[in-house]
């Protein structure tokens, strides 16, 4: 999995500091700026209908009686439309959305193929997103559609003439709303977990006949090995020691406990237990510091980056084996109180094979734990990892350590010996097979501070979906308060999608408007228009389109079209980056403090875009 | 054009008498609407110049398409007008805090369909922060008054037009406000039901409050209203009291019971010698509408049977 971001804590991130100005005045600043702006142009629209003295009258005016409005919102009629929302939501049939969840997952029951090289991942990522969908759909449809209708119907007519205040309209809309989502969102949580568990849940026999002794050098039993059936589309082998204790391999993700017990006719049989390893929440500590990580050459050199393989868009850089190159992660703050054990250490490697041969033979690698202050450095522990497979490595407190002057080894300990007075410490990784290549990166590599549980996890994926949906239903009554209802949906839906592929649309702004961005961070092919004539014309992104008037205009359109697109991204959410799916499909720990963000980022949106839509509404003529 | 409000503000003390019983007041009120792009489409209302004391029943007559409905929308702040101001209570049309003692019945009832006659009274109860019990007693007495007893718990999509009309009443009264707005109050009632609103209309007013009734059903607003104002696309025609604007000065009218063709003439001679001229004499039918209110009652006396129509009796 990508980390593309440090995750503060939730304090760093919000106060200003180290990490810049923080969230916290970063969003005041916009809604300044922002809300000079709306009133501007909203003083423009007033004065071109009651001229400028008038229109300065007014728009003071609106302003005052928003603040009073606010001031006086009552709960009880907001809870008052709220209930009326969902009553609404309920007598409209919503609760076919989760009929059509269920449908969803029973077809998928029969086609999710668990042949997938990690059906966890696979079922897991297919809820989340096909839960995220149609709850994201639901929110869109009744937000955009509740309050055009009303005023179609006239129906508002009796509310609005009622005391009942523009805040308390859009709130109790959105509260509304918002509770008819979270009671779908928390059974579908509820049935997407169940199917997920009963889902992966399968079970193996091991099979007697390839049960065999295994012996150590001087031939003493050390156990025995075997094979499992075929279940499920794979099987294991499993190894059990002489206590009768043991395990399978892993194999799409997960492997079983295999245990000796005594059968009836007093053989010995061998049990094997349900599948582990796939629900998981860990919480990894990645390397920090100013160089997370760091590369050294061939020759063992400091280097900026390690080698590319050629791979355009891949994300590791690669390290050559048998040589002295090194890929090296800075960790902080360790302490021996975090890891009494030792450190345990999970890493995944991308390998790169230069030559043919056993495409399946295992290239093996060298671990160092090294204290960057007195250069101690732990002997070379060797580890055989399975490629594109997390792998788990613990590194012993008691270990045998060189020191740099002597070169002589001696019984050491981690944390006073390979860990520095201040905290840090660094992990050095080496392919010790020569023309082989190990591809890494920063997240590739990191601690195993702790497990959590997976439907904590889950939830919290959930959490991620609600907090999408509540920024969405507001966004839908801002603009169905002065929309119609089709109109409405189109904006919002365009927000969603807008948001989900802000990434993409910077991207493009940069290919369009800065030609000295790097690759990696920009679009190729120029904005809508010539895109889309690219596209028509089949020409590749990477020419120059020839140089003539038509080239021109529109390059010079799509020039305005992008800086719109590259603004009205600024403001509207980054769906993508609220979406947590990944950390639950990939057996990852979503942080609290990133979930604290989250919300806060959710909380700001729902605030601004209500006392928008509180504007809107009251500025619109109801009758007319 | 602020003025006005301004003025009033800064001299809350010199109201006078007069002025604080107005309850409405419109001046110079005008509506043109327009089309999305701004451009004009009707011109609804025309400086429309208008007070509504307290305590009386005020009718706002006029063809259909005249602007009274605009009127009232934009005493209610649903339309904001284009030039001139609307003030109740002495407020401003837009100001919230009016709607606190307004009850409004609009053209056609404009409830939740969803909600059945309880839920529909409960919700518009909450909207004026009333406490539960309240919300229950109010809601209970309406809906014996408007006589829905039998229906409460129907979804008001399954209401007849006059049903809803009756629960859309019991939703403006809600908040047993001072001011009633009735946008055309019997439209689709039955005769019954029309005598009964009108009757309504009456006992509020001997309660105190001040009602609108706008309408194009003469014999309605005949019935019950003190003053009158006519309108005629968007125009003020006439304005005053409804016993004024009737009254024919010089024709008398005389009723009487048991006379003889002879004295019939014989009255017909003296009234020409005394330089009178004699514009009829006949005998008066009853209006359908008091056929009608007998039959039903006497209906209701003797269920089952056909009533005879009077001629048979
Ligand atoms: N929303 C509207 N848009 C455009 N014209 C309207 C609208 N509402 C009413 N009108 C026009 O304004 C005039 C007055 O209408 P209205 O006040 O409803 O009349 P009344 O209630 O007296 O029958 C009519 O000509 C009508 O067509
Ligand atoms: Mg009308």
């Amino acid at each position: 999995m990508v980390i593309e971001h440090d995750i503060l804590t939730f304090f760093e991130w919000l106060l200003p500091g180290a990490g810049g100005m923080g969230a916290l005045l970063t969003f005041f600043l916009a809604v300044a700026l922002l809300s000079v702006f709306l009133t501007l142009l909203a003083y423009l629209f007033t004065s071109v209908r009651h001229g400028p003295f008038e229109a300065f009258y007014v728009v003071a005016k609106s302003i005052a009686t928003g603040v009073s409005d606010v001031a006086n919102t009552s709960p009880r009629r907001v809870l008052a439309l709220a209930r009326l929302a969902v009553t609404e939501a309920v007598r409209r049939k919503v609760l076919i959305a989760f009929v059509v969840f269920l449908l969803i997952l029973l077809f998928a029951g029969w086609f999710l193929d668990v042949r997938s090289d990690h059906p966890g991942r696979l079922y897991i990522s297919f809820v989340l997103t096909a839960t995220n969908y149609l709850v994201l759909l639901l929110a869109l449809f009744l937000a955009a559609f509740s309050l055009p209708n009303d005023i179609k119907n006239r129906t508002i007519y009796t509310v609005v003439t009622k005391p009942v205040r523009g805040t308390e309209i859009i709130l109790g809309r959105v509260l509304g709303f918002a509770t008819v989502g979270t009671a779908l969102l928390a059974m579908m949580c509820l049935v997407s977990y169940l199917f997920v568990v009963r889902g992966l849940d399968h079970g193996h026999a091991a099979i007697a006949e390839t049960v065999e002794e295994m012996t150590d050098r001087n031939s003493q039993p050390i156990g025995v090995r075997g094979e499992t059936t075929l279940n499920s589309h794979h099987r294991h082998t499993f190894e059990v020691d002489a206590d009768g204790y043991g395990r399978t391999d892993a194999q799409m993700g997960h492997w079983h406990e295999v245990l000796a017990v005594a059968g009836p006719d007093g053989a010995t049989q061998y049990e094997v237990g349900p599948p582990q390893g796939q629900l998981l929440a860990r919480v990894p500590i990645y390397s920090r510091g100013p160089q997370p990580l760091r590369f050294r050459d061939r020759s063992g050199q400091p280097a900026e980056k390690g080698i590319s393989v050629g791979d355009f868009w891949t994300y590791r850089d690669y390290i050559e084996g048998g040589s002295q190159a090194r890929a090296v992660w800075t960790f902080q703050d360790i302490t021996a109180e975090q890891f009494p054990a030792g450190l345990p250490v999970e890493m995944t490697l991308g390998i790169f094979r230069t030559h043919k041969g056993d495409i399946e033979q295992i290239v093996r690698g060298e671990l160092e734990v090294v204290n960057p202050e007195t250069e101690v450095r732990s002997e070379p522990i060797s580890f055989r990892p399975t490629e594109f497979e997390i792998f788990h490595l613990d590194v012993p407190r008691d270990i045998r350590v060189v020191d740099p002057a002597t070169q002589v080894s001696r019984d050491g300990d981690l944390f006073e010996d390979l860990v520095a007075e201040d905290g840090s410490t660094e992990i050095w990784v080496r392919c010790a097979d020569p023309g082989q290549y190990y591809g890494m990166s920063r997240a590739d590599l990191y601690l195993l501070a702790a497990e959590r549980p997976f439907f904590l996890n889950f939830v919290k994926g959930y959490v991620s979906i609600w907090l999408q949906m509540v920024v969405v239903i507001c966004f839908g009554v801002m603009f169905s308060a002065f929309l119609s209802g089709a109109v409405a949906m189109m904006a919002t839906l365009a927000t969603i999608v807008m948001g989900f592929f802000s990434g993409f649309i910077v991207g493009v702004f940069r290919g369009v408007l800065d030609p000295n961005a790097p690759v990696t961070e920009k679009v190729l092919g120029g904005g809508p228009i010539e895109s889309f004539y690219r596209l028509i014309t089949q020409k590749n992104v990477s020419l120059e389109l020839d140089p003539s008037i038509g080239a021109v205009v529109i390059q010079t359109i799509d020039k305005g079209l992008v800086i719109l697109m590259r603004t009205v991204v600024m403001i509207i959410p980054d769906f993508g980056r609220l979406g947590t799916a990944n950390y639950v499909a990939y057996g990852f720990n979503i942080d609290g403090d990133l979930l604290a963000q989250h919300g806060a980022v959710a909380l700001a949106y729902a605030v601004t875009v209500s006392l928008a839509s509180y504007f809107f509404f009251k500025s619109r003529e109801i009758a007319a | 054009m602020a003025a006005p409000t301004v003025e009033q503000a800064a001299q809350p003390a010199e109201k006078t008498a007069a002025q604080a019983d107005v309850v409405i007041e419109t001046r110079n009120l005008s509506k043109t609407y327009r089309d999305f792009w701004g451009r004009q489409k009707v011109r609804a209302l025309k400086a429309l110049d208008l007070e509504v004391r307290r305590g009386e029943i005020f009718g706002l007559l006029g063809p259909n398409g005249s602007g009274k409905t605009t009127t009232i929308k934009l005493l209610l702040g649903l339309l904001f007008p284009s030039s001139g101001q609307a003030y109740v209570f002495g407020e401003e049309a837009a100001s919230v805090k009016k709607n606190e003692k307004i009850g409004y019945l609009p053209e056609e009832s404009y409830l939740y369909k969803f909600l059945n006659a309880e839920e529909t009274l409960d919700f518009y109860g909450r909207l004026f922060d009333m406490p539960a019990k309240v919300r229950k007693e109010r809601a209970e007495s309406l809906i014996n008054m408007v006589g829905l007893q039998w229906a409460r718990r129907r979804q008001l999509r399954e209401y007849s037009k006059g049903m809803t009309r009756r629960i859309g009443l019991a939703q403006a009264l809600i908040n047993d406000p001072n001011l009633l707005l009735l946008d055309e109050p019997t439209s689709g009632l039955d005769p019954i039901g029309t005598r009964e609103m009108k009757d309504l209309i009456l006992r509020l007013r001997d309660e105190g409050k001040t009602i609108l009734v706008c309408s194009h059903l003469l014999p309605d607003v005949q019935d019950v209203c003190d003053r009158i104002a006519i309108l005629h696309q968007g125009e003020l025609k006439e304005l005053g009291r409804v016993s004024d604007l009737l009254r024919v000065e010089d024709v008398t009218q005389i009723r009487a019971r048991g006379l003889s063709d002879e004295v019939k003439e014989e009255i017909r001679n003296l009234i020409q010698q005394h330089g009178g001229v004699v514009e009829g004499i006949e005998n008066p039918t009853a209006t359908l509408e008091q056929l009608f209110l007998e039959i039903v009652k006497d209906s209701e006396a003797r269920p089952g049977r056909r009533a005879p129509a009077p001629a048979e009796k």
